[in-house]
């Protein structure tokens, strides 16, 4: 038997090894080659000539060379324009907090009420971040009058859109016993929301504000451009009068504070984790 | 009777709010009070300018203009394709920037620095700046809209790609290297395949960011449907501006909904639905 055995063994050592299996079959090229020739379409149907950039790189460098010169003579106006933006980046965060506190456990399956507020919180929220802030800000400003408070309140709805999905989303991810076992005690839906919703979500949600909060202060100072207060203004007339010094000086004061806020915000998540 | 302390206790021990949530509530509290001259916080303005924004509303529903149909629907062609490719060379370049950027695999702590403090200054700015700048230097049209999208998108990726690979799990790292594997074999072998989910997610992300983004670039004249829409703001062509927001409503709806579903695919492998 002992035999018998090893000559099965020496069998299965003579016998030429079974083929590996298939290599798994993907058809990477072929979406590479693809993807390549969609965006030389693009490149072509948009008529872009990347000659036009090549030549284009000198007059790019001469552009940013005129701004070498900063001009900081009116420095605390520049610093006061840059509050009111930081201002109105800030208000327009509290707008947005307000609303996504009331929308995004609606918008949250697993808290909802019922599936038909489900589906109308969502479209609310999808509806709200639909609009670009700048078109927003052109409506507010058309409506209530030229200043930054048209702007928070674009800035407010358009983030509110964002704020509320991300909340939304997160409550979703809620242990699904947790939820089982407030809602067995015969919590409301407030209480739910109080024990349940909002405690596990918190630190989560924080980032995501910090993120609104980041992405509004960037914003902020782009919506002087349709009139709606704050440093962008200034800077766009500025940059339309090409006054490339004082332009340069606001950049500059735009970039500190942006950095600024960045670190900051970059710091408190650090504390956070 | 009106609020029984019994039921509305805080979820903690005692039974209310920690200081510190007290604390920064005040200091919020007292910020906010102190900025509101800044932004001209005016609610009696605010109601009363009510009436002139559902009047703004009204006008808007008007018949659509439909001879302006072919017209929009060029533009919206451009405002996807500027979006695409924008976000195609943004990804290509950010790739390796976000790989120069990761402390745990750049070639020199120096370069990951230096390379982490350029995106940060690419993706400081909004795109619509960077669209004035290279309309300036490259003129009128979606090349310089293309541009700055990619500036921008660049700044974020490769930021998000480098958080991305730092979470890599350092025993695959080591694991591949112990073969005696390169750079770029532990790139290939370790880093992308655990980084990879993320990154796709990002990158369908982005996109859609960039969408909305390139609806606006027209307002500095970078393409786009962006200028078509605030040149019919301005002249009060209401009937062709209720069908650019209606399409960029319908376009950025659908994306925003295509990327959730590839998000929801690629980082918890099943279809989240809707």
């Amino acid at each position: 038997m002992g035999r018998s055995m090893s000559s099965e063994h020496l069998a299965a050592l003579h016998r030429p090894a079974k083929p590996l299996p298939p290599r798994h079959r993907t058809y990477a090229w072929a979406w590479a080659v693809g993807v390549v020739v969609l965006l030389l379409a693009i490149t072509w149907h948009l008529g872009i000539n990347f000659t036009t950039l090549a030549a284009g790189l000198g007059d790019i460098a001469e552009y940013i060379h005129r701004y070498s010169t900063p001009n900081f003579t009116d420095w605390s106006r520049y610093l006061a324009l840059m509050g009111v933006t930081l201002a109105t980046a800030l208000w327009g965060t509290v707008i947005a907090v307000g609303f996504a506190f009331f929308l995004a456990p609606l918008a949250a399956r697993n808290f909802s009420p019922h599936a038909s507020v489900y589906r109308g919180a969502r479209e609310t929220l999808n509806f709200m971040r639909a609009m670009p802030d700048l078109v927003l800000a052109l409506m507010f400003v058309a409506a209530i009058g030229l200043g930054p408070f048209p702007g928070a309140l674009a800035l407010g709805v358009h983030s509110a859109g964002f704020l509320g999905k991300f909340l939304a989303e997160c409550m979703e991810r809620v242990d699904k016993d947790t939820c089982e076992g407030v809602a067995s005690t015969g919590a409301s839906f407030v209480q739910r929301l109080a024990f349940v919703a909002w405690p596990s979500i918190l630190r989560e949600g924080f980032g995501y504000l910090l993120f609104i909060l980041d992405r509004n202060v960037r914003m902020a100072s782009m919506l002087g451009m349709v009139g709606a207060g704050g440093i962008g203004l200034e800077l766009y007339n500025s940059l339309r009068m090409f006054n490339y010094d004082q332009s340069a000086a606001m950049i500059l004061v735009i970039l500190a504070a942006l950095l600024l806020i960045d670190h900051s915000s970059s710091w408190l998540r650090r504390r956070l984790e | 009777m009106l609020l029984p302390s019994a039921k509305w206790r805080w979820p903690s021990p005692s039974g209310l709010p920690s200081q510190r949530i007290v604390g920064g509530l005040l200091a919020l509290g007292a910020v906010l009070w102190l900025t509101a001259p800044l932004v001209e916080l005016n609610l009696p303005r605010l109601v009363s300018s009510s009436g002139r924004l559902l009047r703004f509303a009204g006008q808007l529903a008007e018949m659509p203009e439909w001879g302006y149909l072919p017209q929009l629907l060029k533009k919206l062609i451009e405002t996807v394709e500027m979006t695409v490719l924008g976000t195609s060379i943004a990804t290509l370049v950010s790739l390796p920037l976000g790989i120069l950027a990761a402390s745990n695999i750049s070639p020199h702590p120096w370069v990951c620095r230096l390379t982490r403090d350029l995106l940060s200054l690419m993706r400081a700015m909004p795109e619509l700046v960077w669209a004035l700048v290279f309309v300036s230097a490259v003129g009128l049209g979606p090349l310089a809209g293309t541009m700055a999208l990619a500036w921008v998108t660049v700044g974020f990726l490769g930021k998000i790609f480098a958080e991305a690979i730092e979470v890599v799990s350092p025993k695959a790292l080591e694991g591949v290297r112990a073969h005696g594997a390169g750079r770029i074999q532990t790139l290939q072998f370790a880093v992308l395949p655990q980084a990879l989910p993320d990154l796709v997610g990002t990158v369908a992300y982005i996109l859609d960011h960039n969408l909305r983004s390139a609806t606006i670039l027209g307002l500095v004249g970078a393409g786009g449907i962006g200028y078509d829409l605030i040149m019919s703001m301005r002249m009060f062509q209401y009937g062709r501006l209720i069908m650019i927001m209606a399409a960029i409503y319908l376009m950025v709806t659908a994306l925003d909904r295509a990327s959730d579903r590839l998000r929801g695919q690629v980082i918890y492998g099943q279809v989240y639905e809707q």
